[in-house]
């Protein structure tokens, strides 16, 4: 039943053969970031170095916005995803600093921390709906923040942070490679563990829109009494959507704690992630796995344009861009090519127009 | 326990209080008369604290007269503001209106920091500043004292305003329901702009007083709106009249352990937040 929803819906206007759109995606996100570090390289040169720091920052955010996304899905709008950022970023600097244990041990176990504040919190906000449920979670969240700042400063250092290794130390042997190449090597090496990260949390997003928990989610968003009615559990999927949502959040607090080299409170637990998660999917297209990946990347983009474009106050022009992609594009990027295929398409008579996007909140 | 200690928290507490209900009875009539959950409003806040500021540091304005400028200037932006954006997505998803607001946020706080740079900004040599009263050991300060009793006089003209004027009536109506109010012949549209542009200025008259009371650097605005709505939230979502009672309960709460506990003053932030976040959970799992 979903998959042939989705089928009709991608493939609504060439033929209806089943094409496995998702998987098909998938693929070629697994080539497109296999290849982009050599891609990058072969044309920049030294430049690939700044660039590939930029990809990387592209994929941290699309792993951000499409696990935010999951959890929206069942109507939940989270402003706790800076808390499962920090969690993981804590997690693996407090495991470096008070545990001898591998330094890669830190990422799975920055992914458990993480799940286990949101079982915590999604346990306690099953009740609240809307905007009670989002401020209610950024209070979550701005309350560890807080506790995380005030631990004893020998265990978590207080204002001043820890410290946190680097996972990838190229060496740099003279004569056989320049300088930049270390640089290099260390920015890819990172670029792959974002990489890998993100198809997780793909694979996980496809998963959950291929099998029934789409529906539930989807029936929860709608109304939560009714879906109860109709035989679905609301506090197992929710609950469901918190894991998977604060898990790679979690990997990923963890992994860019290492690529930092530090984790302090004010910016590990900062209000700008949890901005960033819900922004980025509701410029890109929310719930599909599709649109907070094409979100995550056209803001990247525009964002470094700006910023290299206008030094001083390029957050303005990304103000802009948001107050106008929301009057003139409420949908998205991927609701905005989607009106248009379908306007080109003009469906016959009987055609689904109803796919599912259009019960928002 | 020291009893003075204990007294001068609980009166800091209740001056704070008056501030924080005047910036968050805007945000209160923004939700509950248009529906529209701003997340701009802080930002009329800080544009009203710079506008003062800049008055003062050009003309030499006092921030007293400045009041008298900063309101009108805020109602017009709050007017442009609705008029060019908030009007259009008066029905779309509510998650699209708040990013749209927050948009806005962005562009603003930006600007002022394009304009004034990232340092806080001092109203230097006013003659009242300095001016307290001391009272059985307790100190008041002229400032805060006024700044109370001038917002605790806004928020109940507004109350005021709301429950015995025909614009009050308009507004009571179109919240309650947006057709019956077009039905019975109100303008819903006029009555929206009239609401937004007041909640802007009613924030800016907070900002102005705000730039007397501390040094406010353009970031000012959203740690404002989070206050904000912590308040709007604690007393319910578009109860106006609770909001005094609300900003009372945060603000004292919070004053009492920024000076009870122990180098309580950096967590300010986290009484605030856990507040809201148990009252919240406690009025979710009530009733059963």
């Amino acid at each position: 039943m979903s998959a042939d929803a989705r089928v009709r819906r991608v493939a609504g206007t060439a033929a209806a053969t089943r094409v496995p759109w998702d998987l098909v995606g998938l693929v070629v996100l697994a080539i497109a970031v296999a290849f982009m570090p050599d891609l990058l390289k072969a044309f920049f040169g030294r430049a690939s170095v700044s660039y590939l720091s930029i990809a990387t920052n592209a994929l941290s955010l699309s792993i951000l916005a499409l696990s935010w996304d999951i959890l929206a899905r069942t109507g939940q709008l989270s402003l706790a995803h800076a808390a499962f950022y920090g969690a993981g970023a804590y997690t693996t600097a407090l495991l470096v600093k008070h545990a001898s244990l591998p330094l890669w041990v830190g990422i799975p176990l920055g992914g458990v921390a993480a799940v286990i504040f949101a079982l915590l919190l999604g346990a306690v906000t099953l009740r609240l709906r809307g905007i009670y449920f989002a401020i209610a979670t950024l209070s979550a969240a701005e309350v560890l923040k807080a506790v995380v700042h005030h631990l004893p400063t020998p265990i978590a250092g207080g204002n001043a942070g820890l410290n946190v290794p680097a996972l990838f130390r190229p060496e740099f042997i003279a004569g056989q490679m320049e300088r930049w190449e270390v640089a290099f090597l260390r920015n890819e090496a990172y670029f792959y563990v974002y990489g890998v990260v993100l198809l997780a949390t793909v694979l996980a997003s496809i998963l959950v829109q291929r099998s029934r928990f789409k529906h539930a989610f989807t029936a929860i968003r709608t109304n939560e009494e009714v879906a109860g009615v109709m035989g679905i559990r609301p506090a197992r999927a929710k609950l469901l959507a918190f894991v998977l949502s604060a898990v790679f959040v979690g990997m990923l607090g963890a992994v860019e704690a290492h690529r930092v080299g530090s984790v302090l409170p004010e910016q590990s637990f900062s209000v700008a992630t949890t901005v960033l998660a819900l922004v980025t999917p509701i410029f890109g297209g929310l719930y599909t796995t599709l649109g907070p990946i094409v979100g995550a990347l056209g803001l990247s983009s525009v964002q470094e344009t700006l910023r290299r474009t206008f030094s001083d106050g390029y957050l303005i022009g990304y103000g802009v861009v948001l107050v106008l992609s929301i009057l003139f594009m409420p949908r998205g990027v991927v609701g905005l090519m989607n009106g248009l295929m379908r306007r080109r398409a003009k469906p016959a008579a009987g055609a689904p127009e109803r796919t599912g996007e259009e019960d928002r909140p | 326990m020291d009893t003075t200690l204990l007294v001068q928290a609980l009166v800091s507490g209740v001056l704070a209080a008056g501030l924080y209900a005047l910036v968050s009875v805007g945000l209160a009539l923004a939700i509950g008369v248009i529906g529209i959950v701003n997340f701009a409003h802080g930002e009329f806040f800080m544009v009203g604290a710079f506008l003062a500021y800049q008055l003062f540091v050009t003309f030499g304005i006092d921030p007293v007269w400045s009041l008298f400028i900063v309101a009108p200037a805020l109602f017009a932006l709050g007017g442009v503001i609705y008029t060019s954006t908030i009007r259009f997505v008066l029905k779309a998803p509510e998650l699209n209106q708040m990013l749209l607001t927050f948009g806005i946020g962005i562009i603003l706080q930006n600007l002022a920091l394009l304009i004034w740079g990232g340092d806080p900004r001092t109203i230097a040599g006013i003659s009242y500043r300095g001016i307290g009263y001391q009272i059985g050991g307790v100190s008041i300060g002229l400032v805060p004292l006024a700044s109370f009793v001038i917002s605790l006089v806004l928020v109940l003209g507004l109350y005021w305003m709301l429950s015995s004027t025909p614009l009050g009536r308009a507004m009571r109506a179109v919240a309650q329901n947006r057709t019956g109010a077009a039905l019975v012949g109100l303008e819903v549209n006029r009555v929206y702009l009239v609401a937004f542009a007041l909640s802007a200025l009613l924030a800016g008259i907070g900002g102005v007083m705000i730039a007397v009371i501390q040094s406010p650097t353009p970031v000012v605005g959203f740690a404002f709106t989070l206050k904000a709505f912590a308040i709007v939230v604690v007393a319910g979502l578009g109860n106006v009249r609770g909001i005094l009672f609300a900003a009372l309960f945060v603000a004292v709460a919070e004053s009492l352990v920024a000076t009870m506990v122990p180098n309580g003053d950096t967590l300010r932030n986290a009484v605030f937040f856990a507040i809201i976040f148990a009252v919240l959970i406690r009025r979710s799992w009530r009733t059963v």
